[in-house]
């Protein structure tokens, strides 16, 4: 993967990108920017995969632009158009999972496949979720992690020759993130979901704890023709835990022959 | 010099072993621990001894913004403002001060801070301020990165407000009004502004711009906030502003008695209540985005520059393992005879170039008869030497009315006066 910069609609922001094939979007979650992780090497292995990140994020700007989630993801719509080929697939997880069905229900004629992994978006008020901006580190390890002892293979985009530390990335991202997680990670999503057509798969860590299986079940409910997949072994980040069997069911949705969706779409394109 | 009087609304009744519980005393105390009735007791409390000082020639009467916490139980300021605004005469009602982010709209508080100008007769500082983390990011859940933008579209159109003579219509980023029009207006057309921080360049940006007066509302003394204060008077002059005392003000816990022996019988107990309870769990110390970057590596250079007091004193402090006079020693508290604490207070004043003195003549959960006695000592036999400090600056940054009466009753009743009952 080669990293460099993009600059669309006045936000200049990191990309990692690589592979030739399929385009396919990934959208980072609320801690960081993975860089050039193994995961999204293995998918450019057959794609043209292009990773931005967040404004606000890391070495990313425009954040001061943004002031709500609409604003962002017509940068997103913006950022897909500016690529050039027309509807790509899209994988966003954990509150890029957020931005990527956000995109999905905004922009339904760039976006070919969905895929969230472990998103953000659903709040249940029976369930709530723990609030991963208090979480100490033991603590956030604990719930985000099947094995905590698998938190040495994640990847970041942090770079010391930048002049941050990595606590200081850290609080850049977190303090990007907030702006739409905080103080509850819910900014009406599920109120437009029922305008998401495309075929879409949302893939669940057994033993996240970030967000809960009970989400499993919501997710499902919001999206009655989406698929669900549950990986096990894997928390909030199957494809660092589980790399091949989130890139099994990845590459399985993905590359199934392009066909019209097996849902019905109301005459408004509402689902009813 | 101008003097204060304040203090921390704490809750006086937890448990000695509170600390021990593992327990945060912000944002998360479990409400069980609380007896309303005796919330409803020690409010009356200070609004008794509020009014006393406003007897006993204390410039203004200080009132503060917390939320979630038996450290500090005044939601509303302008509650508490409200009952000293018809009952008092003289001090200034000192609103210290509203957490603009956390009002809907903000004109509640063009609103409640011009009712409170009328009852008073024009004594109302307005104080603007952005909430702890654990006040406006946690308990009322603004995005840590919207504070401050919040903070300044509030604050903008609060003075708008206050100005306009006609309606106008107000289309900001958060708040959309058509018909702004606020009824009452202050008697002061624009009451003197104050904003508290603590270190970040950004309000020092503001109030150096707008010429406010900057509050450090610490609790740990002179020691611990001489190099913020040195830095900040140094940030003032860099930039060219006003370096009036009177725009500086800092708060000090106060503990006067007849003799040193028994100012530590009386206040060792309820200055240790003070810092032991106030368990503040870390996690809610830290929003990210609360504090810009630029601002964290600045007060952090500025922690380990504090040369009188080690990170190790600061955590004896907060855990009540000081003995009362190294609580005096280290400047967490000024204590003593009231002729040993005007000399403190002077050195205080003098080296850290504060004009405005909030003083916390009571703290946790000390009787009311002593506060009462703090305050009368503190308030005839201190306040009168300390007078001639900064006496040759103007202040602009306390209500003129309160001024006028305070020295017209100081002439009445000359120092010598007070000296002949020492």
């Amino acid at each position: 993967m080669i990293q460099s910069r993009m600059s669309v609609a006045g936000f200049d922001v990191r990309v990692w990108s690589g592979g030739v094939g399929p385009p396919l979007l990934y959208l980072h979650g609320f801690e960081h920017h993975p860089g050039a992780a193994p995961y999204l090497q293995r998918l450019a292995a057959d794609r043209h995969v292009l990773a931005p990140e967040h404004p606000g994020f890391g070495a990313s700007t425009g954040f001061d632009r943004l002031t709500d989630l609409q604003d962002l993801i017509l940068y997103y719509r913006a950022l897909v158009e500016s690529w050039g080929h027309g509807p790509v697939d899209v994988i966003g997880h954990c509150l890029g999972g957020m931005f990527a069905a956000e995109l999905a229900v905004l922009a339904p004629q760039l976006v070919r496949r969905l895929v969230l992994v472990d998103p953000y978006g659903l709040w249940l008020d029976a369930e709530p979720l723990p609030d991963p901006f208090l979480l100490a580190p033991a603590a956030l390890a604990a719930v985000k992690w099947s094995d905590p002892a698998c938190a040495s293979r994640e990847t970041t985009a942090f770079d010391a020759a930048l002049g941050d530390t990595a606590a200081e990335f850290r609080t850049i991202n977190l303090t990007a993130a907030s702006k739409f997680m905080w103080p509850i990670p819910d900014r009406g999503l599920a109120r437009r979901l029922p305008y998401l057509t495309a075929p879409t798969l949302v893939i669940h860590g057994e033993a996240d704890r970030l967000t809960p299986p009970a989400y499993e079940a919501a997710w499902a409910a919001a999206l009655p023709h989406a698929r669900t997949a549950v990986i096990a072994g894997a928390g909030h980040l199957p494809m660092v835990e589980a790399e091949d069997a989130f890139i099994a069911v990845v590459g399985e949705f993905l590359e199934e022959a392009r066909r019209p969706p097996a849902y019905e779409v109301g005459a408004r394109g509402v689902r009813s | 010099m101008k003097f204060h009087w304040f203090a921390e609304a704490t809750y006086p009744h937890l448990a000695d072993d509170f600390p021990k519980q593992g327990l945060s005393s912000w944002v998360s105390t479990p409400t069980s621990l609380m007896d309303p009735v005796k919330v409803g007791e020690t409010y009356r409390m200070f609004i008794r001894l509020m009014q006393q000082a406003d007897r006993d020639g204390f410039d203004g009467l200080a009132v503060n913004e917390h939320h979630q916490t038996p450290f500090a139980m005044t939601p509303s300021p302008n509650l508490l403002a409200a009952s000293l605004a018809s009952t008092t005469e003289n001090a200034a009602i000192l609103i210290i001060g509203d957490s603009l982010a956390l009002y809907n709209p903000p004109t509640r508080v063009a609103e409640e801070m011009a009712y409170l100008d009328c009852v008073s007769g024009g004594r109302v500082i307005a104080g603007f301020v952005f909430g702890t983390p654990m006040d406006s990011v946690f308990s009322y859940g603004n995005p840590p990165p919207e504070l401050r933008d919040r903070f300044h579209e509030a604050r903008e159109l609060i003075l708008r407000a206050w100005e306009a003579k006609e309606p106008f219509a107000f289309n900001g980023k958060y708040t959309q009004l058509r018909y702004v029009n606020v009824w009452p207006k202050p008697i002061q057309q624009r009451p003197p502004i104050w904003v508290p921080g603590s270190g970040s360049l950004e309000t020092w940006d503001l109030v150096i711009d707008e010429n406010y007066c900057y509050g450090h509302l610490s609790f740990s003394g002179l020691h611990s906030a001489k190099p913020m204060v040195d830095a900040y008077w140094d940030y003032v002059a860099s930039r060219g502003g006003d370096t009036n005392p009177h725009r500086m003000a800092f708060t000090q816990l106060i503990c006067c008695a007849a003799t040193e022996a028994e100012a530590e019988a009386k206040y060792y107990e309820a200055v240790r209540y003070f810092y032991r309870m106030n368990t503040l769990d870390p996690k809610f110390t830290m929003a990210p985005g609360y504090t810009t970057i630029r601002s964290q590596q600045a007060m952090a250079a500025r922690l380990r520059d504090a040369p009188n007091l080690r990170p190790e004193d600061r955590a004896r402090a907060a855990k009540g393992e000081m003995s009362f006079w190294e609580y005096d020693e280290k400047g967490y508290i000024i204590a003593g005879t009231p002729q040993r604490v005007r000399q403190r207070v002077r050195e205080l004043a003098t080296d850290l170039r504060v004009g405005q003195l909030i003083g916390c003549l009571h703290m946790g959960n000390l009787p009311e008869e002593t506060a009462a006695e703090n305050t009368h000592l503190f308030g005839t036999q201190v306040i009168p030497h300390l007078r001639d400090l900064w006496a040759d600056q103007p202040d602009h940054w306390t209500p003129p009315i309160s001024q006028q009466r305070i020295a017209a009753r100081s002439q009445a009743a000359p120092k010598q006066a007070f000296e002949a009952a020492e």
